[in-house]
Parts: C-alpha cells; structure tokens; sequence
C-alpha cells in the first residue's frame, strides 16, 4: 500500500500482546517520506503501542518492520534513534531537574573540541530549535519549573534537533493553548516539507483533518480504515473509531438557574501575582461549573489556590459560608475538597494496586467491621468498589485487576469513583477527559452530572472547550482575571474562545455573576 | 479496550520475552524454591536437620530477626529506610538490663521504659524525613549513631550482667504455652498483629497508599506525614523489642549486641518482598525471608561450615535478594 517506492518508515503484520492484552492484531502502515500520517483510534486501539514498538521500548511479538524498505529490528530506543525515528511521548520523557538546553541536545554526540564540550555550539543549536517551535523563556532554567506547555515544546525541540527522517507525535497538542497548536501546525508541516515524515496521534479530529494527508483508524489492535484526507471527515472518522453512530456528550439538561441553591463555595479576589490576579466566584450545590481559559490564563494556578497547594497572597474563600484557608493540599481535602488530576497516573491513582484499594483508600473509615474497632471489613470494602465499579461501568469489572493494566477511560473513572460516595463538597475536575477515547468520553461527562446532582458542587477545568459545553455556566479567564461568565444555554466554543482573546482590557474588570 | 485478565493474579501479562517473564516466576517463587531445595539438601546432609527439636531450634534463632524485619517491613512499605533499627535494639537491651540491675526497677515497669525507646527513637526519625525531607537513609544513619554514642555513654563500654533476676531471663528463656520457646509465640503475635495492622487497618493501607504514591495519597487526603511517622514508630517498637528480648536471651545488656539484626532484618525484607508478590514489601514475605536466612544458617552450622561462610552467605544473599526484589518490581510494571 506504499504510495512511493520506498516508504520511509513501514510496518506489516505487526503484532503484540501487552499487559494481558491483545493490544496489536497484525497492523499494516506505511509512511512515505515528507507525509504527515494521522493515526487516531479510542484508547486501548493499539496507536501508543504501535509508537512503543517503533521507538524500540518495547518489542512485538510478530511482523516486520522497513525503514527506507530495509527490514530492521529495533531493540532499543538508542537503536531507533540510529535508525532516524524521533518520539514525543504521551508522557513527555523530559528531566526535570535539566535544562531545557540539556533536555534538548540530550544523548547527541556533543560538539566538542578534545573532549570539552563547547558551551556555544550547544547553545546555538538548542536556541535555533527552540526559536522554531517559538519556546520564549531561558533555556538555561530546569524544565520542572515550567508549564506543562511549555515541557512540550521542549519536547517537541529535541526532536526537531535530531534531524529525524520520522517524528512521531502523541497527542501533541493536548496541552497546548490554541495560539500554540498552531504553532506547532506550523512547525509540523515545515518538517514534512523538509522531507522528515510525521506519524500524528491524537483524538483531536480537526487537527488530523487539517494536517494530515492520510490516516488510518485503529480498533481493539487492528487497521478498520485507511482513508486519504478528501475521503475523510469528522463524522467518518468518528465513526470508524467509535464501530457505531457516536454519542453526543449530554448537555447540561438540569435547571441553570443556579441563584436559589445555597452556594457552596465563594471566591473573592483570590490573588497570586503573576499567574492570578484577582479571580471571584460562586459556586452552587449541586452545580457544574467550568473555568475556561488560554495557557497562562492562571487557570491551573488558581486550581492549586483552591487546593491550598500555593498560598494565597490575598483574597479570600469560603466553603459552606464558613472561611476556608486551606493550609497543604491533605488540609483542603479534609475540609471536603476532592481534586480529579490532570496528571491522572502520578497523582491520581496507585498504579500497583488493584482497583478496589484505589475505591476504597478514601473511605476508609466506612469500611470497618464495627466503629469501635479499627478494623477494615475486607467483604464490605469489596462490596463497595463493586458497586462502584458496577455504577461506573469500569472495565474489567474485577475489584482485583491492578489499574496500571487498565485504559486511561477506564482509569479516570476509577480516580473520579473514589469520590462518588464521599460528602465531598467541592469537586474539581482537572482535564477529565484527557486521552480518553471518544465512548468513554460521553460516561465521564454523565458521570460528571451524576456527582454534581447528589449535592455537590463540581469545577470543571479543560483545555477542551468542546468539554466545557456541558456546564452549567462557564467562567473564563484571562490574565488571571475572570473576564466573564457564560451562563448554561449561552455557552459555545465560539463565545468561550471571544472572550479568552477578549482579554481583561476590553471587558469590564468586575466580572458579574450571570444567573439565568 | 481492556481484556478482563481473568483472576486477581498477574499472571495473564505474557508479553514479556519468555527469559524476563522466567525471571519474574524465579522471583516470585524462587525464594520458597530456595527454602524447599536448602531443606532437602541439609536433611540428607544432617540426620538432626528435620528433627522435631532442631525445627523448633530454627524458629527460635529467627524469632528475633523475624520480629525487627517486621517492623523494617512496615517502614519500606511507606518507601523509606531505618538504618537505626539495629542500634535502637542494642539500646533497649542494655536500658532493660541497666534498669533493672543498677537502678533497680522491677522487671515489667524496666521492660515498658527501655521497649519506650523504639517509639521515641521512630518519631525522631520519623520528624526529621518528613519535616525537613532529610533522605531517610542518610536520617537514620544519623540517629542510629548518635544511639550508639548515648548507649556506650550508659554503659562506658562494659556489659550489664549482673543482678538479672530469672523473671527477667525467662522473658525469651521460658515457655508459657505448650512448651514453646516464649520468643516462638511472642514472633507469632507479633508477625500477626503486623499483618492485621498492614492489611485491616485504615492505617496500613494508607501507609500502602503513600508508598505507592505518595502525591495520589496527599490527594485523597491522607496525612502522609503522619503515617511515616507511624511506619518509623512500628520500626523503632520492634527493634527495641528485639533489643529486651536478645538481653533476656543472653543474659546480659551488650552495648553491641543487636546490631547485626539490621543486615539480617533487610536480607529478610528484600528476600521476601520478591516472594508471591512482585516486589512488594509484606509480612508473610517478609517471614519466608527470615526463614530462608535462619535455615541456610541453621544447616551451615550442623554441616560443621567455618563461620566465614554464614558471612559470605548473608552477604550474598543480601545482593541477590535485593536484585531479585528490583527485577520484579521492574517486569510487574512493563
């Protein structure tokens, strides 16, 4: 199926069994040189896999695979990366403790004159990368003290610095603002014109539909389609991923006329120069609120005042009509807060543990065989994640399935159902449904509900305005100001994306609290 | 999407390369392996080997190293170290020896004050990891240390031998039930209660939280500070009781006398933390690692093998222990 005579990178026959899973059933690809090749698929379809096996990091069980028509075996990544294959991973594989210059020029032979590495080669090469993917702060300070945003053009420089003939990209743009997505777009078609060829994974349909000139579907480990981009189309695409006529995320179908509920949470003038400047807000019983805004809106900043992961510099809070000056993050939980992570496997869940310890760590308490004695009564607590389990649609169903071996859908349901049962008061839900495949998608969002309709109030945070559409009412920020509320029916990508480039100097600097 | 793996059991991750997928079955079943293959092969060499007395000889010599492991057990799985463990016994023999044949105190209230020790010692190490994020390794060197300095500074270097009544040597000597050696049926006890505590309680599944992750336990609002400070509370507890126990046995406070348990105890950990589990700290683990170390010493020394042996052999089995726990842990996880 190989358009040139030589494609640049080809698998046939490709398949491999992972983690009790048949994770590839025989995969057939073929890139030509200077193409962007889309490759989308739910999670669990085997595209991350398929990435893993060509950057050598693991090895599949049958099928060959071609570079520039040569069969080779790739038994390492320092392999792969002789072989010109370049990787940005889902989970970036950046050190945190370097700097952006030594991330990038990371592994490559060094310039060096007797053995001396010469500082200003390295400098200039690094720098011209950097200059291409647009990366704005000194290449000199550790990457651990960037954004997630910016570890990505990192990321995304190394690569470039490597001159690879096949860059491939996992969700790229996941957590990029809009103003660099494109920026990337950019950069990403400039590397196929230079000849390098660009394997392109995401869930973000548009962008495959605006990028790439070919792309394939992936289900349950095998090739459904293969479809040039004048065949393809959003609904398509949606289709062949999904195997049925997807569903539509739930829109917010209760009363949004959050003014006669108690209010469970009221931030006002919650400041933390830079990133948050003066942020205010309520949030209702039983609400679903979203807070929208660019990277570098003080978005995720203002998530970590709320948790009391930062200290606020002024400004104040409070839960229930009772002050609420969270002290350390463990503080704020206690008080009733619950936060559902961005970064899902570090910090929301013990990988080596089984589902049911991961329902269950929360509520411990409840689960004892009698309140006198602290004794925890192991057929309650399996009753319990089993209810869960049940009520959440997790698979596997099995309370004793270590998480690690789960999907990221099925994982995140798992980080959202050790809350379900618990008199949480404020949820705050950080990108709920990053990397997570379309199906599961549409559960998260109703399961998002379900939390909100039991008495809580419920902050979802997202990149994906598309996800914020569901809300009650949105609020967006910009500059680490509240720049405006979108109250349920009102709420549109178009007028969320206005109001982010709006920013604070063309609207008014004290937002209203739009009730309907 | 995810295939249900069919049972609680890990096995079903084939996947790995048949060598790497050997090596996890070698760790997680080669230490009992170990154990049966030492068995049969000191019972054919050694007439005495399975005999009733010298089995009941076995439990009692790892009695006390199974009690101090126990305790290290609960530290690791809150993913910290105590080095001090040893050192913190030592000291709680010779306080126990010295309260009761200098000062004078009666035996129970001089067991009670000198097995105090372990918990202060604990909290101490425990308020320097988690308040200053001193590494535990480097903390509990430190504290260890200074135990040493306070202990010979009580004992000015020279054992406590005299004036210990036989209440107090019948401590570990005796036999309260059936005839049991008491040091057999109080590592019983203990090992138990070390096992509910890890498993049944609120307090060790959070401390499997934390050392699983500790920044997923801090969210789920569990006090990870407070929870190794009780993991190195347990540790110094079990040490100290260690400590009374070997005095009683031995009949006297030696300022020395407990320190070689930290190798022992950590062999016995890292050993059993391969077993069953991959790579996972636990009790039961932990006393089939105590059981292979007692019984490899047990049969060396019924072969008449010179002393140096049991060193080379604890020093082996150290390294190889640990690289077994590291390889599982490893392969569990691709």
């Amino acid at each position: 199926m190989s358009d040139a005579p030589n494609a640049a990178v080809e698998v046939r026959g490709l398949t491999k069994r992972y983690l009790g899973v048949q994770a590839l059933r025989g995969v057939d690809l073929s890139v030509a040189p200077g193409e962007i090749y889309g490759l989308v698929g739910a999670n669990g379809a085997g595209k991350s896999t398929l990435i893993r096996i060509l950057a050598g990091v693991i090895h599949p069980d049958g099928g060959e695979i071609l570079v520039d028509g040569q069969p080779v075996t790739i038994d390492g990544p320092l392999q792969a990366s002789a072989l010109g294959l370049s990787f940005i991973h889902q989970e970036l594989s950046l050190i945190p403790r370097f700097s952006a210059i030594q991330n990038i020029m990371l592994g490559l032979p060094k310039a060096s004159r007797f053995g001396i590495v010469q500082g200003k080669a390295l400098y200039e090469t690094a720098r011209e990368a950097a200059d291409r993917v647009g990366i704005d702060f000194p290449l000199t300070v550790p990457v651990e003290t960037r954004s997630v945003a910016e570890r990505w053009l990192v990321a995304i420089a190394r690569a470039l610095v490597r001159k690879a003939r096949l860059v491939a990209m996992d969700e790229p743009t996941a957590s990029l603002s809009i103003a660099e997505s494109q920026r990337l777009f950019k950069i990403v078609r400039d590397l196929a014109q230079a000849g390098t060829s660009v394997i392109y994974v995401t869930h973000r349909l548009d962008e495959i539909l605006q990028l790439c000139s070919r792309v394939t579907v992936l289900k349950d480990g095998a090739v459904v389609t293969t479809m040039s981009r004048e065949g393809a189309s959003r609904e398509v695409l949606v289709r062949a991923i999904v195997g049925q006529e997807p569903v539509i995320p739930q829109s917010a179908g209760t009363s949004s006329r959050p003014g006669e509920r108690p209010v469970v949470l009221r931030v006002t003038e919650l400041r933390r120069p830079p990133a948050v400047q003066g942020v205010s807000f309520e949030l209702f019983e039983g609400e679903v609120l979203g807070i929208a805004g660019l990277v570098g809106s003080g978005r995720s900043e203002t998530a970590r005042l709320l948790f009391g992961a930062d200290g606020t510099v002024g400004g104040s809070m409070e839960l229930d009509g009772q002050p609420y000056a969270p002290s350390s993050t463990s503080a704020a939980v206690r008080r009733g807060f619950a936060l559902v992570p961005e970064e899902r496997r570090s910090q929301g869940l013990f990988l080596d543990k089984t589902t049911g310890f991961n329902l269950n760590i929360t509520s411990l308490s409840a689960l004892r065989f009698s309140a006198a004695l602290p004794l925890i009564s192991p057929a309650r607590s399996r009753k319990r994640a089993v209810e869960i389990i049940k009520s959440l649609g997790v698979t596997p169903s099995s309370p004793d399935v270590p998480v690690r071996a789960m999907s990221g859908g099925n994982q995140q349901k798992v980080v959202m159902g050790k809350w379900l049962r618990r008199p949480v008061r404020v949820l705050v839900l950080d990108e709920p449904t990053r990397g997570v495949d379309v199906g599961a998608r549409a559960e998260i969002h109703r399961i998002i509900r379900q939390l909100a309709d039991d008495g809580r109030g419920v902050i979802v945070i997202s990149s994906e305005f598309e996800e914020l559409l569901g809300c009650d009412r949105v609020i967006v920020l910009s500059e680490g100001r509240v720049v405006g509320v979108l109250p349920g029916p009102g709420v549109t990508e178009g007028a969320i994306l206005k109001l982010c480039y709006a920013g604070p100097a063309e609207t008014s600097l004290k937002p209203t609290i739009a009730s309907a | 999407m995810t295939v249900p793996l069919g049972s609680a059991s890990p096995q079903g991750r084939t996947g790995t390369p048949v060598g790497k997928r050997a090596l996890v079955l070698v760790g997680r079943y080669g230490t009992l392996a170990g154990l049966l293959c030492m068995a049969v092969l000191f019972s054919i060499l050694s007439k005495v080997f399975l005999s009733g007395e010298n089995l009941v000889e076995v439990l009692n010599e790892v009695s006390l190293s199974a009690i101090i492991a126990g305790g290290v057990t609960l530290a690791l799985v809150v993913g910290e170290f105590d080095l001090s463990v040893g050192y913190t016994g030592s000291f709680a023999g010779v306080l126990v020896a010295g309260f009761i044949a200098n000062q004078h105190v009666s035996v129970p209230i001089a067991f009670l004050l000198a097995l105090a020790i372990g918990p202060i010692v604990g909290v101490i190490n425990g308020l320097i990891v988690t308040k200053t994020g001193v590494n535990a390794l480097i903390a509990t060197l430190g504290t260890g240390t200074i135990i040493v300095g306070l202990n010979f500074g009580y004992t000015s270097g020279s054992q406590i031998a005299f004036g210990l009544p036989q209440d107090f040597l019948d401590i570990s000597g005796g036999s309260v039930l059936l005839g049991i050696p008491n040091d057999i049926v109080i590592m019983v006890v203990v090992l138990a209660i070390l096992w509910v505590l890890l498993n049944h309680t609120e307090l060790g599944l959070q401390m499997q939280a934390v050392g699983g992750n500790r920044e997923a336990a801090s969210l789920a609002g569990i006090r990870v500070d407070r929870v190794k400070i009780a993991a190195f509370v347990v540790a110094g507890l079990c040490a100290a009781l260690t400590g009374i126990l070997l005095a009683s046995r031995i009949g006297s406070g030696q300022s020395t006398a407990a320190d070689g348990y930290l190798l022992d105890a950590y062999a016995a950990v890292f050993l059993g933390s391969a077993v069953l589990r991959d790579g996972e700290f636990h009790i039961v683990g932990t006393f089939v690692g105590v059981l292979t170390v007692g019984v490899a010493f047990n049969g060396l020394a019924l072969v008449g093998a010179p002393t140096f042996y049991q060193y080379l052999f604890k020093g082996g089995l150290l390294v190889v222990a640990m690289a077994l726990g590291t390889v599982a842990r490893k392969y569990a996880k691709r």
